[in-house]
């Protein structure tokens, strides 16, 4: 993995960023290069600062410190109106009195384009966004799916230079949501437009995006691709918001943490009471005392708590030494369920663990 | 004299450059309305005030030096005294009649609905958007010697009966000018009054007079309390009906603060009733909040 | 909606009480069309006479010139005062916000028969009394509150995302008020322009203070009239003014509902 300083600089770059309200750190020191034609997803949960940070570089909102440098040139100082970004925001915030047409236009008439242009332009856009025929209509007279993709036709249309989308899908029901999803993404693409999405939704920041800025409490956890995040969680926040995860406690010593006998490999550093997370789907289960240990995995033993069948997916609550480990296997028919009570043995590849200090 | 609109509830943000000139823009923007306020509000009150310490002379000139003079014949002579009395006596009679009188419309509109209700509720409005004065000359056209009630009496051999120029004819008048408001602050004031729990009251045996007594009335009081604050306050300080219905044979402070301003032309004691009628207002606000206080 | 059943006795009082609110309304429409010289009711011979003597009758004719003048001259400076101050109240937030507006609103709790004291106290050593200017100054006093009060409650509703939309489409600050803001004020604006207009335009205790034998507005006129002789012309005028306020009560139902403008 490469690390944060020897990323090129990107054509978004953002620079200690900072938004304090009062003595509140809504925004906390955000540092992210954006290259030219990515999609990047803030991800967080609820009042993590994604939107004030979207604000922040849409220019509603002033910052209280940082750089915001698009392209080579800085627009900290620089007035909304003058900054060519496209903001789609959660609410659509499409103006109601104007007509469909009308609403994707007002960008290109602030910019002067000429008449034929515009109305060329604006007759692409909306075939762009599938709303062909609804030209006259009023936002009030659209579906929520519709308003939506005219709020996307009328940030597209403008060309920005960095578009801004503060949870577009938010409003939608999830078959449209996910039509939304795709479509979004393919118009970016094609486009080559650069594009940060802001969401907190980790199926849509990791299914639509280049890369994904975790954030918590204002602060940046991990910037990575969805891969990379999955796979290799920097804290026990990723660990635990991008996928679902056991949180376990153990007790670390001399470079090793021990949880029910078994011996983990810990990071350098890490001593005394530590947080092992584990993916409940990358647990193997089986019945008790396994005659032949497979060499490649590390395994404890425990007794099933509670045993679910839920259709796809079958799962056991085990308690290992107090702690209860969720263990989701793939149905694949067939298998008879093991009575709550019985021993059992939890088995994982040493790669699937993790192990981060307690949390504070 | 309704309620204050409410404020904005979110915080406004603003494009950061033009929060960093918001100072001067502000200014700019409220400079206007600032000397409207004071030249025409602030000065003319403050002055008000003032004016009640200056001394009259029966020329109707004044003096500008500051005397208790006025105040003190104010409160000593029992013509005002009456006055004073008559006026707080006569707003409470219309504020009452006018309670009876708007309650039942207003009931009525709370419980209709639809195109119905709205018609209704534009021919409540409509009388409070027509000039006091087209209305006070109806009320004349009514209540006068040849006017409909008193040609319809003696069409039945009853002796007309003297319905203006006094005091009943003012508070007839008052209390069908004023009706719109207090229909209007008594509708404000149903919001709380379910349906739900009249039924309620019904399903435990309570005849509709008990129904109505125990629970409509109780849960409507802050809606009759804001009505009749501000029809009194309306009553006290009204003037076209009292002066045309009354014709000159009624006093009242609003009438009275009226004829020694253009008539007698002693501005001092024009004030000085002036201030008389706000203190009466700040009575009946206190009255009011304590009122509330005990129904809410 | 599941309401009450409307009992019948609240249905016969309710009735009779409408009655009595709408029946000096009514009962001038008869007299308007009186054949007799004074007022009697009912009239003893019918006619149309009445009208065309309102349009004979110099005084009421340029009355009403004035009041009609002085209502637009009001209605367009209350809006061009009001908007920028509701504004500045609602959208720039300046220290003490609150407080302005409630000094702004203010004149409306003094009592006009107060406030036109005070008013006449005052003019009268500026020469504004008996003038247009007088006039205008003092319709404003209370025109204003109404305007502040009606346009910041339409500011302070209106959906701020759509502004910022608007500014980061490339509209300038004074771009998104044009564009964005007064349009989406419209009902607002119709509302305020209304209520000023009927204010101003049936305004008579202020008038009275600030008038004199060169210059009358049209409800002094009538109601020096019906302090004099109450005669059928009146009934006539009052005709007309109410079919007046009608128009703008209809043109405002259209555009913004009247009931909602009143009853929140
Ligand atoms: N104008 C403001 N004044 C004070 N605090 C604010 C203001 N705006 C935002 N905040 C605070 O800043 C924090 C971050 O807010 P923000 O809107 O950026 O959250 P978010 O990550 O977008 O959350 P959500 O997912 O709910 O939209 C919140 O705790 C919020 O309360
Ligand atoms: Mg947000």
């Amino acid at each position: 993995m490469t690390s944060r300083t020897d990323a090129p600089e990107g054509f978004l770059s953002i620079r200690s960023l900072t938004k304090r309200y009062g003595d509140f750190v809504a925004v906390d020191n955000l540092d992210l290069e954006v290259p030219k034609g990515e999609l990047v997803a803030f991800l967080g949960p609820s009042g993590c600062g994604k939107t004030t940070s979207l604000r922040m570089i849409a220019g509603l909102v002033p910052a209280t410190s940082g750089r915001i440098v698009v392209g080579g040139g800085d627009l900290t100082e620089v007035a909304t109106h003058r900054r060519d970004m496209g903001l789609v925001f959660q609410s659509y915030a499409l103006f109601p009195h104007m007509s469909v047409a009308r609403n994707v236009a007002f960008g290109l008439e602030m910019r002067k384009v000429d008449k034929g242009e515009i109305a060329k332009r604006v007759k692409e856009a909306i075939a762009l966004v599938h709303l062909t025929g609804k030209e006259e209509h009023r936002p009030a007279q659209l579906s929520g799916g519709q308003q939506q993709r005219v709020a996307l036709a009328r940030a597209l249309v403008i060309r920005p230079s960095i578009l801004l989308l503060d949870e577009p899908l938010s409003n939608l029901d999830a078959k449209l949501r996910d039509e939304m999803r795709n479509e979004i993404r393919d118009i970016q693409k094609r486009l080559g437009i650069t594009a940060i999405f802001v969401t907190h939704d980790q199926v849509e920041a990791l299914t639509m995006c280049d890369k994904v800025v975790v954030m918590n409490q204002g602060r940046l956890e991990q910037l990575g691709t969805p891969v990379e995040l999955y796979e290799t969680p920097k804290t026990a926040f990723v660990a635990s918001f991008v996928g679902r995860s056991n949180r376990l406690t153990a007790v670390a010593r001399n470079g090793a943490a021990e949880f029910a006998g078994q011996r983990i490999a810990a990071p350098a550093g890490l001593e005394g009471p530590v947080q092992v997370m584990i993916r409940p789907h990358r647990l193997g289960l089986s019945p008790a005392s396994p005659a032949a240990a497979d060499p490649a995995r590390q395994q404890v033993t425990g007794t099933v708590a509670r045993a679910i069948f839920a259709g796809d997916i079958l799962q056991y609550d085990v308690d290992v030494g107090g702690q209860i480990v969720s263990v989701e296997l793939a149905t694949r028919g067939g298998e008879s369920v093991i009575e709550p009570g019985r021993p059992v043995t939890l088995s994982w590849r040493p790669q699937d663990i993790f192990i981060y200090g307690a949390a504070a | 004299m309704s309620a204050v609109a409410p404020a904005a509830a979110m915080p406004a943000p603003l494009p950061a450059a033009e929060r960093s000139s918001g100072l001067p823009l502000v200014v700019l923007l409220l400079l206007p309305i600032a000397l409207v306020n004071a030249f025409g509000f602030l000065a003319p009150v403050f002055n008000l005030l003032r004016m009640s310490f200056y001394e009259s002379q029966a020329t109707g000139a004044m003096v500008e030096v500051y005397t208790f003079a006025t105040w003190a014949s104010v409160l000593r002579d029992s013509f005002y005294a009456e006055l004073i009395l008559n006026s707080i006596l006569v707003s409470l009679g219309i504020t009452l009649m006018t309670l009876v009188c708007s309650y039942p419309i207003a009931l009525y509109l709370h419980r209709s609905s639809g195109t119905w209700r709205t018609i209704l509720l534009v021919l409540v409005i409509s009388p409070l958007l027509t000039s006091a004065v087209v209305r006070t000359y109806g009320w004349v056209a009514i209540l006068s010697e040849n006017g409909l009630v008193n040609n319809a009496l003696g069409a039945i051999g009853i002796a007309p009966l003297k319905l203006m120029f006094n005091k009943t004819g003012v508070v007839i008048g008052l209390t069908e000018i004023l009706m719109p408001y207090m229909i209007l602050a008594l509708l404000a004031g149903f919001g709380r009054l379910d349906p739900r729990v009249e039924e309620a009251a019904s399903t435990l045996g309570a005849p509709p007079w008990k129904v109505f007594r125990h629970i409509v009335v109780p849960l409507t009081m802050p809606g009759i309390a804001l009505g009749s604050l501000l029809c009194f306050v309306l009553a006290v300080s009204s003037f076209i009906t009292p002066k045309l219905l009354g014709g000159g044979r009624v006093f009242l402070l609003a009438t009275e603060i009226y004829d020694q301003a253009i008539v007698t032309l002693n501005w001092p004691l024009a004030a000085t009733l002036s201030i008389l009628v706000l203190v009466i207002f700040g009575g009946a606000l206190v009255l009011y909040t304590r009122a509330l206080r005990a129904i809410m | 909606m599941d309401e009450r059943p409307i009992s019948p006795a609240l249905k016969i009082l309710a009735c009779a009480m409408f009655i009595f609110l709408l029946a000096p309304l009514i009962v001038v429409v008869p007299i308007s069309f009186s054949g007799d010289s004074y007022m009697m009711f009912p009239p003893s011979s019918w006619s149309t006479k009445w009208y065309p003597a309102i349009f004979a009758d110099g005084k009421m004719v340029s009355a009403f010139w004035t009041s009609l003048l002085l209502a637009f001259v009001v209605t367009v400076l209350s809006l061009l005062i009001g908007l920028p101050a509701a504004y500045a109240l609602v959208r720039l937030k300046p220290r003490g916000a609150e407080f302005l507006s409630s000094l702004f609103t203010a004149p409306l709790l003094l009592p006009t028969i107060v406030l036109g004291l005070a008013i006449l106290i005052v003019f009268s050593g500026y020469g504004l009394l008996a003038t247009f200017q007088g006039l205008v100054a003092a319709h404003l006093v209370v025109t204003l509150p109404y305007a502040i009060r009606v346009l910041s409650t339409a500011l302070a509703t209106l959906p701020i995302p759509v502004e910022e939309a608007a500014a980061t489409l490339g509209a300038s600050p004074l771009t998104v008020f044009r564009r964005v803001t007064l349009p989406m004020m419209r009902s607002g604006i119709v509302g305020t322009t209304a209520l000023c207009f009927l204010v101003s335009f049936d305004e008579v205790v202020l008038s009275l203070f600030m008038t004199g034998p060169r210059i009358s507005t049209l409800p002094v006129a009538m109601y020096h009239r019906v302090e004099q002789q109450a005669d059928p012309l009146v009934a006539a005028l009052s005709v007309l003014l109410v079919v007046l306020t009608l128009v703008v009560v209809l043109v405002v139902d259209r555009t913004s509902g009247l009931a909602k403008t009143f009853v929140k």
